[in-house]
């Protein structure tokens, strides 16, 4: 309960706030350049690296809210549980040191994408019927579907086709964006 | 903050319901779409829970529109997969090896009732509710101001975020920036958008947080709100009811599930 109470203060709390509109405000740069990734989770993981598991959490959490309060995506609050475990994977790999080198947070994210997908999945499956209602990853499940795969075996396919690659790719910026954060600012954080 | 949610103001007795009731409502909905057996039930409950409700408030065109744009992807998608993967006796389509059987095609309408359900719950919740006073309702029952701050204040920047976003692409189009390149060069494009976004927005953390400790955010203590909720004996009632109810759906299908 200790670190958990070192982890809430005023420049986190506010930091958490403005990570979730990093997420959604980042969440759109794929679309504007033409790229099949998520990348709303920028925010999460930053705030997991900088200040620690809980507050990575708690963000990850409560930006699924807020996509859902938003109304751009309303079934967002569905995977709040996944999006919390995403922002604690961030802060472990953060207090273990794998932020340091480029390879081992590409390779943190790349783990946190398999566990991303494997938790999504069920949630997918037997939740919203084993569908996302997106044309372009319920395309995916129809074809494994198709090759006589059941829902869940599917869903979860689908899931490690683009969780791993969007994560990996979320944990090196977030990797870069560290090397170049003034250390002024970085110094009011925990978790570095 | 209007704009940045589904909120729409209207004067309404479905908007001057407690908080807490029509959160008991939207929670009632989400059990139903998991606990009901088929389709007619689902639907039965979305018209005669939700529809009079959202009408009454004035939001019944919003409340259709919010429903029809989540749905339709989830619609299509439920139909054409479970129709060609669940199976059954009654084949309507053949595409080469595949058949689209009526009973796949019920299965993937049911599921998406439920998805209805539960997402028509929680859109009469949120086109009726201030979010500032659902979290009051909440923070009055214990839940922390500070995580209330939390999701208010990115609910009220997220916008400008998204428009940031916009602007640091179009700057750094002006400085030369190629965006019309392969998937690779795409990939590369990724750090001069992401970058800026991240680090102006947490220069701005600083300001913020100073501004909050300048106006005692940190002191313990009770804090007065701006914002009046108003509750009755009536509503406290029909929470109690809905509540019972839900438990008592979740205690009938588990007792269908070991038994039958």
């Amino acid at each position: 309960m200790n670190g958990f109470r070192k982890e809430f203060t005023t420049f986190s709390i506010v930091l958490m706030a403005v990570a979730i509109a990093i997420n959604i405000g980042a969440g759109q740069i794929p679309r504007m350049v033409g790229l099949p990734l998520y990348l709303d989770s920028i925010g999460t993981v930053l705030v997991g690296v900088l200040v620690g598991p809980w507050a990575g959490a708690l963000t990850g959490f409560l930006a699924n809210v807020v996509w859902t309060l938003t109304g751009l995506y309303p079934q967002a609050i569905a995977w709040a549980g996944v999006a919390a475990i995403i922002g604690a994977l961030a802060g472990v790999f953060g207090q273990s040191g794998w932020f340091k080198q480029w390879w081992k947070a590409g390779l943190g994210g790349l783990i946190t994408g398999v566990i991303a997908a494997i938790l999504s999945a069920p949630i997918a499956a037997y939740v919203f019927g084993g569908v996302t209602g997106s044309a372009g990853t319920d395309a995916i499940v129809a074809a494994f579907r198709a090759s006589g795969y059941d829902a869940l075996f599917s869903n979860v396919a689908q899931g490690t086709m683009s969780d791993p690659l969007d994560k990996m790719i979320t944990f090196l910026v977030v990797w870069a964006v560290l090397l170049i954060l003034p250390a002024r600012l970085k110094a009011r954080f925990s978790g570095k | 903050m209007a704009g940045n949610t589904l909120y729409i103001e209207k004067d309404s007795s479905l908007h001057r319901l407690h908080p807490l009731t029509k959160l008991s409502v939207t929670l009632f909905c989400l059990i139903c779409a998991f606990t009901l057996p088929d389709l007619l039930w689902l639907l039965a409950v979305y018209l005669v829970i939700l529809l009079p409700p959202a009408a009454l408030g004035g939001l019944l065109r919003p409340f259709l529109k919010s429903c029809v744009t989540v749905m339709t992807p989830f619609v299509i998608s439920l139909t054409l997969i479970q129709g060609f993967f669940t199976g059954g006796e009654t084949i309507l389509l053949e595409v080469g090896r595949f058949a689209f059987t009526a009973e796949g095609a019920l299965a993937g309408l049911t599921a998406a009732a439920r998805i209805l359900l539960a997402l028509g719950g929680a859109l009469l919740l949120m086109l009726s509710t201030r979010p500032d006073r659902l979290m009051l309702a909440f923070t009055q029952r214990g839940l922390p101001n500070s995580l209330a701050y939390i999701v208010l204040t990115a609910l009220q920047i997220f916008p400008s975020f998204q428009k940031r976003a916009q602007v640091i692409l179009e700057a750094q189009q002006a400085r030369g920036l190629e965006t019309k390149v392969g998937v690779v060069g795409r990939m590369r494009l990724l750090l001069p958008l992401t970058g800026p976004l991240v680090l102006s927005s947490i220069v701005d953390v600083e300001a913020r947080a100073m501004a909050l400790e300048a106006r005692a955010f940190s002191r313990p203590g009770r804090k007065t709100s701006l914002q009046v909720l108003y509750d009755s004996r009536g509503q406290r009632i029909m929470r109690f009811g809905l509540i019972v109810l839900s438990l008592g759906l979740i205690a009938a299908r588990m007792w269908l599930i070991f038994y039958d």
